[in-house]
């Protein structure tokens, strides 16, 4: 995985958000994933089609943070949401 | 549903819908419940897409899918043939099943997950009446959602439902629809709660749980009244009396958990569900509610969710 990877939703993945967060359903597994409000920011900006280089460009735009943590939290999320099949790389 | 909990948890739900009928078969999409004569269960068609297993192994609900919608088999009781298109359901009974032990799979099975395809919400949760509106227990069953129901009814506070909580959104609100006069007790929690004399309901002979009727004693409130807040139950493990805020996630994924679904495999209605859920998570707040489970501590219990339910949000 690099940073200049994108990821899509496979279609039988639905996301809601509620409140500042949001949750995955597997419509095939019936598995939920939630994500807090920065985790479904990186959901939204990924599934918007940003590759995970501009996506840490938002998000240090957003929060006042070091690159170099945002890319380990996204590239960890990153990780987490393909092992359970909830994004797929384009 | 996988275990001895959750079977009576199937089994009570029949009881929370006698008596609904008539509000719920008049409902969008529901045209009624016939029983056909008994005959022995035939080959089904094909093979089952889910199963509910009893803690001894055995089946206790098989789902299929139909040219004409769903099948549900109790085995040696009934099936149950749901119409898609219209809603209706047929029992056809295996020989010598009651017709009491009948209505209450329809009611506290089969109803709830018919109801699944219209635009109510149904979970497994109990719900009262307190000074601050209704208030929901939501819970697997064993984690006390009748025992608190049947404490606030032996208080004066109606129930609304001992389980299989039916919400209806009407504007802002859900609104929690009353279900059958009766809770189902273990013997522990009956002699520690209710009155010597309760009301006994017809018994049921694939349960081991009482049934008792509303009464003086135990009071229900017969009227749809709007969810303010709702308490999913922990397990007991807490020390004392803990009650705190969900996130909105953990919300949205606990409401999930405890719906029932006719078809978890219909991507189109779960979808819809999931939607329907969201936005109840977004506009309801929830609570993680758990306490050791000691009956002696109940009336402490009732004083700190009763307060909880009538502090405003923020000063929460």
């Amino acid at each position: 995985m690099t940073i200049g990877d994108k990821f899509t939703p496979p279609q039988n993945v639905i996301a809601r958000e509620v409140g500042d967060e949001a949750v995955l359903l597997d419509l095939t597994s019936g598995m939920y994933f939630g994500l807090d409000p920065v985790g479904a920011q990186m959901w939204r900006l990924i599934a918007g089609g940003c590759t995970l280089g501009e996506v840490c460009d938002k998000m240090i735009e957003e929060y006042d943070v070091a690159r170099e943590d945002i890319e380990r939290d996204l590239l960890a999320l990153v990780r987490d949401l393909t092992e359970k099949k909830l994004l797929l790389r384009s | 549903m996988e275990n001895r909990a959750a079977l009576e948890d199937a089994v009570k739900l029949l009881d929370d819908w006698t008596g609904a009928t008539d509000r719920v078969e008049g409902g969008p999409g529901m045209s009624g419940f016939e029983i056909s004569a008994p005959r022995p269960q035939g080959a089904p068609p094909g093979s089952p897409f889910h199963k509910w297993v009893s803690p001894d192994g055995a089946t206790w609900t098989e789902f299929y899918r139909t040219e004409t919608g769903h099948l549900l088999r109790f085995p040696n009781l009934a099936d149950f043939e749901v119409f898609a298109a219209s809603g209706a359901v047929i029992c056809r009974p295996a020989p010598d099943v009651e017709q009491a032990t009948l209505d209450h799979l329809y009611r506290n099975q089969v109803l709830p997950l018919v109801l699944s395809r219209t635009e109510k919400l149904v979970f497994h949760a109990s719900a009262v009446e307190t000074p601050a509106g209704a208030i929901a227990f939501v819970a697997q069953s064993g984690r006390g959602k009748s025992t608190l129901a049947a404490s606030f009814a032996t208080r004066g506070y109606g129930f609304l439902t001992d389980d299989g909580l039916v919400l209806e959104r009407q504007g802002e609100d859900y609104r929690v629809m009353p279900s059958h006069p009766s809770i189902r007790l273990w013997e522990d929690s009956r002699s520690a709660l209710l009155r010597p004399g309760a009301e006994p309901a017809p018994p049921l002979h694939f349960t081991s749980k009482a049934r008792f009727m509303a009464g003086p004693g135990l009071t229900f409130r017969d009227a749809a009244l709007p969810l303010r807040k709702a308490y999913f139950l922990g397990g007991g493990g807490a020390s004392g009396i803990s009650i705190r805020p969900l996130g909105a996630a953990e919300t949205l994924i606990e409401w999930t958990r405890h719906s029932f679904l006719l078809d978890i495999g219909d991507r189109q209605l779960i979808a819809s569900h999931f939607d329907r859920i969201a936005a109840l998570a977004n506009d309801l707040p929830c609570y993680r509610l758990d306490y050791p489970r000691r009956y002696e501590d109940l009336p402490r219990l009732l004083e700190a969710i009763t307060a909880h339910a009538a502090a405003p949000e923020a000063a929460e």
